[in-house]
């Protein structure tokens, strides 16, 4: 890859700051996702009616928080550009929570990747009744051989996030790994495994 | 003499140059095809040669695809199609940005309903060829 081409990509990482990958799925499908990091667990499940948008409910378990909820949540696909190569996507998201009015949280993130570079970011505000804060996150992978349809596809990622809470950058590579209609990304940082498995159907 | 055969032999190279791109090229093999608007279709005849194998009497539809750069997300392609009873088979190329699909004869393939269900994917169809067998 030249010069050029890695700027560009660097560039934009900085510029733009993914809550998680393909968050909407194809015009009638259905995503059931886990996730579970030091902060939180939560299985969530979300329909697409259209390509555009998705909405899905989200049973929380706060770890940090030492609270169990419900999020009713949507995202929308606010702009999106296919070319041969590449893929570039921006969403908006937003949720709310059967806990309280004051419990709620928007969003906006983006990826752009190709077959063998992904980049991500996302910036999300969280409004709790007893606390606000925010995070941002930025995602580049990249996929060590090009697989075929029906392949096991291997994706080598780098996340860097960054919430209000503990104020500071944390920096860790996890592994994404998806065949079919099932996908896993498993990363560890400060002893924590942080872990995401998704399935569609 | 000359001035007459000079335009005749440009005339044949013309010809001869023009078989060549839209014919099979037993080198790479690659079938190229020229579409309505002028562009070109690429189609590599051996994976072409193995999706047709096992089929007879059906229509092929050679889709080019933007945007179909993740095997994940091209899952709902290959759902959608096969939800039409006219379907037999479907292949997905992602390296070459290409779908093909098998009706059965009977069908009547409308390319706007084609072009629909890579819409609805949150694909872009930007040309498709109907081949019969």
């Amino acid at each position: 890859m030249g010069i050029r081409k890695l700027s560009i990509i660097c560039t934009f990482l900085l510029l733009v700051s993914v809550v998680e990958a393909r968050p909407i799925s194809w015009s009638g499908g259905s995503t059931l996702m886990y996730k579970s990091n030091s902060m939180f667990t939560s299985y969530y499940y979300h329909y697409s009616p259209s390509y555009k948008y998705s909405i899905g409910l989200e049973y929380m378990d706060s770890k940090h928080f030492e609270k169990e909820y419900i999020n009713l949540r949507t995202t929308y696909l606010v702009d999106r550009k296919n070319t041969k190569l590449s893929q570039r996507n921006l969403y908006i998201t937003g949720g709310i929570s059967n806990e309280s009015k004051d419990n709620f949280h928007y969003g906006i993130h983006g990826d752009w990747e190709t077959r063998r570079i992904f980049t991500s970011f996302a910036y999300i505000n969280k409004h709790t009744q007893t606390k606000d804060y925010s995070e941002n996150e930025f995602q580049l992978g990249v996929a060590p051989y090009i697989g075929d349809y029906n392949d096991l596809h291997t994706w080598l990622m780098l996340k860097t996030k960054k919430d209000t809470i503990n104020n500071n950058w944390e920096t860790y590579p996890f592994i994404k790994l998806f065949k079919g209609d099932f996908l896993i990304e498993i990363g560890t940082k400060n002893s924590h495994w942080d872990v995401h498995y998704m399935v569609r159907f | 003499m000359y001035k007459l055969l000079l335009p005749l032999l440009i005339l044949q190279t013309n010809i001869l140059f023009a078989s060549s791109t839209h014919d099979h090229d037993s080198d790479n093999h690659a079938y190229m095809h020229k579409n309505i608007d002028g562009s070109n279709t690429v189609i590599d005849q051996n994976k072409y040669n193995i999706f047709v194998k096992d089929l007879s009497n059906v229509k092929i539809a050679i889709v080019d695809v933007k945007g179909m750069v993740c095997d994940f997300c091209a899952r709902g392609i290959e759902k959608t199609f096969y939800d039409d009873k006219s379907v037999e088979k479907v292949n997905v190329d992602l390296g070459a940005g290409k779908v093909l699909v098998a009706y059965s004869n009977t069908k009547k393939i409308d390319v706007d309903e084609i072009k629909n269900i890579f819409l609805i994917n949150g694909q872009t169809a930007t040309n498709v060829i109907i081949k019969e067998l």
